[in-house]
């Protein structure tokens, strides 16, 4: 969002930094969960230690455990010393941030606890100068969110305020257009900030720049060029502990239907006329409306499902899926799944789009592969021994993140032998500065009031929608492909590939 | 001693032929693509050229490469010049400096240091020149006084980009300003930065931060005098002395308003943090606006006292600023300093050399 203060503030002119957000109190409802320990709270420790809050400024913890205070900043301040990226914390910092931190026992349905939270809060704006401006943090269980959104409603505390929802936003069409309705019906979509914590990455924002600010990438970006896309976002890690939680979700639910769509929509996106909020996310959601809908019967045709068997992880043996705590013995949840996408549009028409995700894979990776079309193989066909390898621009997200460019190049010596090489940047080696945390940034914005890395219902929505499709046909489908753990994915999700005459990448 | 790709990227510095400096170079790179291992990566982001005139600003400079070079990557030419030595000698060396990247790799970069005396520091341009990397931005660093050196300065500075100095190692700095100040103007294709001013940049911005809150921005139009209290370190005075200059000259007072509103007081105090100033104060008639640093406490508090405002102090880190850090800092930075420039003129019609 553009810094519109300069104009009036002339002590700002040529600082480079984001103004400091206006006074806000910020309450978490689940506060003494693991997001609020591990991520939120040392992310707003951390933007205290850069000065980057207001002096009007307080975190209220809302949870059903009876805790005083000063008990809740002692947690808190173990949780910042061992996750905050600012090592060691810096004493005077925390206990001036410590000064703003409070606790609010009550159930998340008792209509008392909320105007007894409303009465605090203005106690708040007069002692801490908090000036009435609220956002209210969701980090509970999604069942609450309807809940806590009625109540804080029915408390009349939604005026000057603004709610920030934590994936997953419904589990299906319907349930997120049910969960947008009841948002809907307590806050304006302004008001509305549905985060996807992929957004607040560094490398994910630089997708944007690497399009936008770099003539020789845009004019290649379209269906002339481009044979196809694969976006991958592999993980090692199995279930770890949340068998239950993920056996009701999927590999669809849980990454292909957020983090992935919002991949995918950065990377077709046509360039918006400004980096404002709705700007941005106007771009976003034309792609993904244009993407063709897959007919539950063409679920064979556009989708492979996967899931991990025993096998074997950095040499040791683990168990496959089935045999994890609190899942079913019958569970037919996916895994994996590998997904074909079509963006009918003017830039992408025809081109396919690969989407590939999946638990226990041979190493924990997050990309964009742009596989450009292979050059006519007139000029060297006769004399190379093997066809040329198409040029790939690849977008790594995590970890080592950077972009690599394939490109052909002579072999030297006598002979015509063109081989492939990589030309490789990497943030490590080019900025070795580090990247604040992706939850810094959207706290951040949140507090300013910058809605572009937040997701809009309407393309939540419109993602549900073609996810919807797809759970409609694996109902009636085959169970999914069992594929041993540490290896890409089943040997079908490589046939279906194939059968384009195509191959996944190896990341 | 022969060069060998471990000496090399172990940090060892070699001698070579000024001449071969290049070609050596290029060897030792293709010998780390070659190497089994495949674990050293070369990265350059820009030129640095580092000038010194003695043995220690050199070390100095080299130390501050070593450390830098893990976030700006680039190809440094340290340079020592000693033009009153009697004999004219000119000789050159390399080096790399490596640091873990992830996967057990190393990311490096080369430094070249080149040692002039006698005569042949005439020749330290025309030795930097096929040196530099072509097609990246090109950044001087000269800490020293550079109007010193016009001969040498002129022609480096013509194939510069950045200009980095620092005023606070100038001797007597005051009465150099309005020199100062034609020069920079007289190079509008090249950025300067003086690292003294990169020093102040976390006390601009505290100021600046306070008049973001919308009811004090009103409170701006009002101020009516700073008060800068400033320890005895070295550049300390003069880096006051641009703080309240920025102030004047950014809220448009009257050169005939500075002289009473601007106010400067030293306090026996050496302030180990290398900014030097100790406390700012921002008043009007109904308002103070308060920025104060607690001598060794890693931690800056901004305060506001006006009538309807809660007043709580805003506490921020405050880290102490060595060279690394404020060259890092000036790197991150691409454009030119017109702030500083309008700051600095005015600071040399104060100190009474313009």
């Amino acid at each position: 969002m553009p810094d519109r203060s300069q104009s009036t503030n002339p002590l700002r002119e040529g600082i480079v930094s984001r103004r400091v957000a206006e006074p806000c109190a910020i309450v978490i409802f689940g506060a003494t969960g693991d997001l609020t320990h591990r991520k939120l709270v040392p992310a707003l420790y951390n933007l205290a230690h850069e000065g980057q809050l207001p002096s009007g400024f307080a975190v209220v913890g809302f949870a059903r455990r009876p805790k005083s205070h000063d008990e809740f900043r002692a947690e808190l301040r173990e949780a910042v010393v061992k996750f905050s990226r600012f090592q060691p914390i810096n004493p005077a910092v925390w206990d001036a941030f410590a000064q703003g931190i409070f606790y609010h026992p009550s159930e998340f349905g008792d209509a008392d606890g909320y105007t007894r939270l409303a009465k605090f809060l203005q106690q708040l704006d007069r002692e801490r100068g908090t000036a009435g401006n609220r956002l209210f943090y969701l980090s509970t269980a999604p069942t609450e969110f309807a809940t806590i959104a009625g109540q804080l409603g029915a408390s009349r505390q939604t005026g000057n305020a603004r709610i920030i929802v934590e994936k997953p936003f419904g589990r299906s069409l319907d349930t997120a257009h049910e969960l947008n309705a009841t948002l809907a019906s307590v806050f304006d979509e302004p008001q509305i900030y549905r985060i996807d914590h992929y957004l607040g990455k560094e490398t994910v924002q630089n997708i944007l720049a690497l399009r936008f600010a770099n003539e020789i990438f845009e004019p290649l970006w379209n269906a002339k060029y481009v044979d196809h896309v694969q976006i991958t976002v592999a993980e090692s890690l199995g279930v770890e502990g949340r068998g239950g939680y993920y056996d009701q979700s999927g590999a669809l639910r849980d990454v292909v239907q957020n983090h992935m769509m919002q991949l995918l929509a950065l990377t077709a996106m046509e360039p918006p006329i400004s980096l404002e909020a709705e700007v941005i996310r106007d771009e976003k959601v034309k792609v993904v409306r244009a993407i063709r809908p897959i007919l539950p019967e063409q679920v064979a045709q556009f989708s492979v499902r996967g899931q991990y068997a025993r096998g074997s992880m950095a040499g040791k043996p683990v168990d496959g899926y089935l045999n994890e705590k609190h899942v079913a013995p019958t569970s037919r949840t996916e895994t994996f799944v590998a997904l074909k996408l079509f963006i009918d549009n003017w830039r992408w028409a025809g081109v396919p789009f690969y989407l590939r995700h999946g638990k226990r894979l041979p190493k924990g990776v997050a990309e964009i592969a742009i596989q450009f079309k292979a050059p006519p193989s007139v000029l060297f066909a006769a004399d190379c021994a093997s066809p040329l390898m198409p040029n790939a621009l690849v977008l790594r997200i995590q970890p080592d993140e950077g972009i690599a460019i394939r490109m052909n190049a002579k072999v030297p010596g006598t002979a015509l032998n063109i081989q492939p090489v990589k030309m490789d940047f990497r943030y490590g080696g080019s900025f070795g500065t580090r990247s604040p945390e992706a939850y810094e940034r959207l706290l951040h914005d949140a507090i300013a009031g910058d809605a572009t890395l937040f997701i809009r219902s309407d393309e939540t929505e419109r993602s549900w929608q073609i996810m919807d499709a797809l759970l409609e046909g694996w109902k009636t489908a085959p169970p999914p492909f069992a594929y041993e753990s540490g290896t890409w994915g089943p040997p079908e999700a490589d046939a279906f590939i194939e059968r384009d005459g195509r191959q996944w990448r190896r990341p | 001693m022969a060069t060998t790709l471990e000496t090399f990227t172990a940090g060892v510095e070699t001698a070579v032929d000024v001449v071969a400096v290049e070609r050596q170079l290029h060897e030792l790179w293709r010998l780390a693509a070659e190497s089994e291992s495949g674990q050293v990566t070369r990265a350059c982001l820009f030129n640095l050229v580092a000038y010194a005139e003695t043995e220690e600003a050199r070390d100095h400079a080299t130390n501050v490469i070593s450390e830098l070079t893990s976030r700006d990557p680039c190809r440094a030419i340290v340079l020592l010049a000693k033009p009153d030595q009697p004999v004219a000698e000119l000789s050159a060396s390399i080096t790399a400096h490596c640091h873990l990247a992830g996967g057990g790799k190393q990311v490096c970069c080369e430094q070249i240091s080149i040692e002039a005396a006698g005569a042949s520091v005439e020749h330290l341009a025309s030795t930097v020149l096929p040196l530099l990397e072509s097609d990246l931005p090109t950044v001087v660093w000269w800490p020293g006084n550079f109007l010193l050196r016009p001969q040498i300065f002129t022609r480096l500075g013509a194939v510069a980009d950045r200009v980095l100095f620092d005023t606070s190692q100038w001797e007597k700095p005051a009465e150099h300003l309005g020199a100062l100040s034609k020069t920079i103007a007289a190079m509008p294709g090249c950025n300067f930065a003086d690292l003294s001013w990169t020093r102040l940049g976390l006390w601009r911005k505290l100021a600046a931060e306070m008049f973001d809150e919308p009811h004090c921005r009103e409170e701006l139009t009002r101020l009516n005098s700073v008060e800068i209290v400033h320890g005895c370190g070295p550049g300390a005075s003069l880096r006051a002395l641009l703080y309240g200059s920025w102030v004047a000259s950014q809220l448009r007072w009257s050169p005939a308003d500075v002289k009473t509103r601007v106010r400067l007081q030293a306090r026996d105090d050496r302030d180990a943090t290398s900014v030097g100033i100790l406390s700012v104060t921002l008043r009007s008639d109904d308002a103070t606006f308060l920025i104060q640093k607690k001598h060794g406490e890693r931690t800056a508090t901004a305060k506001i006292s006006m009538p309807d405002i809660c007043g709580l102090p805003r506490t921020r880190a405050f880290w102490p600023a060595d060279d690394t850090s404020l060259l890092s800092q000036e790197l991150d930075h691409t454009q030119r300093h017109v702030v500083y420039e309008r700051a600095l003129a005015l600071a040399a019609q104060l100190a009474g050399n313009q």
